[in-house]
């Protein structure tokens, strides 16, 4: 089976048609999907303000990290579940859609960036609290992180519009 | 004063750019994306706060700190925030004026922005490493509520 062909078979499966044919389920997916974005993509930026030295000065770059992480897995997981649902609902529009391939490829930057700040800089953090001096890598991945991220709620967002 | 303002609506809404922005392909899904991008960073910045003032994260600053150096990015993201929306309401006023879940998204908002600026300020006192007492825990739970409910009161607006 093709791509596409995954994509259309998707949509007609019973889960995905009990969404799009219920009056409420959609809207509450769709909202919760929406008000998400601070608990994820949000603190993710918080984050990035301090690897840009914009905000969070003077405390401890690993533990902000932690808690970030700590939090930001509940909204990550919340993301992907009713993103993966509102997706079942609509495979065979997204497949074709500009906006919602570019979102994927953000989607894969992001990961890999965090991958190489993980590799990279995880190690290191408590060496630039005490000079207070972040690593130009490190400030590249968060102004990466922080671009990318807005990218991926302007294709999120007009994507729908295309539907 | 009445007739005043609705006059000026009026001459706003019909505006040429206005317009543009309201009937073009990318003109709504731009306008909606400042007002997502501004509305993660705003409630990410009052949860920050919010998690601070109940000792579940950010222990290393205290609240004050915290608030000060969040306050351009809350107040700019939500200057954003509600520019984006005044001229998505501006662009169709009749449609938001008679939309209940729009109706009520302005009073939450109000309170929201009431609490904030009021009892959080108040409250915004804790130093580092000091523990949360419970009204710390309700004031979160309430700031929160608050916030989140404009939130989806705005997404009902597109939906009853």
């Amino acid at each position: 089976m093709s791509l596409l062909g995954w994509c259309q078979w998707l949509e007609q499966t019973p889960l995905a048609t009990a969404i799009s044919e219920s009056v409420w389920l959609f809207p509450l997916i769709e909202g919760t999907h929406i008000m998400a974005l601070p608990l994820s993509v949000g603190l993710m930026v918080m984050f990035d303000l301090r690897l840009l030295g914009l905000a969070f000065k003077n405390g401890s770059t690993a533990r902000l990290m932690g808690d970030v992480v700590r939090w930001s897995k509940l909204g990550f997981a919340v993301m992907f579940t009713t993103g993966g649902l509102l997706f079942m609902t609509q495979a065979g529009k997204a497949y074709g859609n500009a906006f919602f391939r570019a979102k994927l490829i953000f989607l894969v930057m992001l990961g890999l960036n965090a991958l190489v700040y993980h590799a990279i800089f995880y190690s290191r953090m408590a060496e630039w609290d005490a000079s207070g001096r972040t690593p130009l890598g490190a400030r590249l991945c968060g102004a990466l992180s922080l671009v990318v991220w807005i990218g991926v709620i302007i294709c999120g967002r007009t994507m729908a519009y295309q539907f | 004063m009445i007739l005043a303002v609705a006059s000026f609506l009026d001459w706003f809404a019909k505006s040429r750019w206005l317009v543009y922005i309201r009937d073009s392909s990318f003109g709504m899904p731009a306008l909606q994306s400042v007002h997502l991008v501004a509305l993660t960073i705003l409630l990410a910045a009052i949860l920050v706060l919010n998690l601070r003032l109940t000792g579940l994260g950010m222990v290393d600053w205290s609240l004050p700190a915290l608030v000060r150096q969040l306050k351009p990015w809350s107040i700019g993201a939500l200057a954003l925030v509600v520019a984006s929306g005044v001229v998505m309401f501006l662009g169709n006023p009749e449609k938001y004026l008679a939309s209940y879940p729009f109706l009520f998204k302005m009073t939450v908002l109000g309170l929201a922005i009431l609490f904030q600026f009021s009892v959080l300020r108040r409250l915004s006192t804790l130093e580092p490493g000091a523990p949360p007492r419970r009204a710390d825990f309700m004031v979160a739970g309430l700031s929160l509520t608050l916030w989140f409910t404009v939130g989806w009161a705005g997404r009902a607006i597109a939906f009853v």
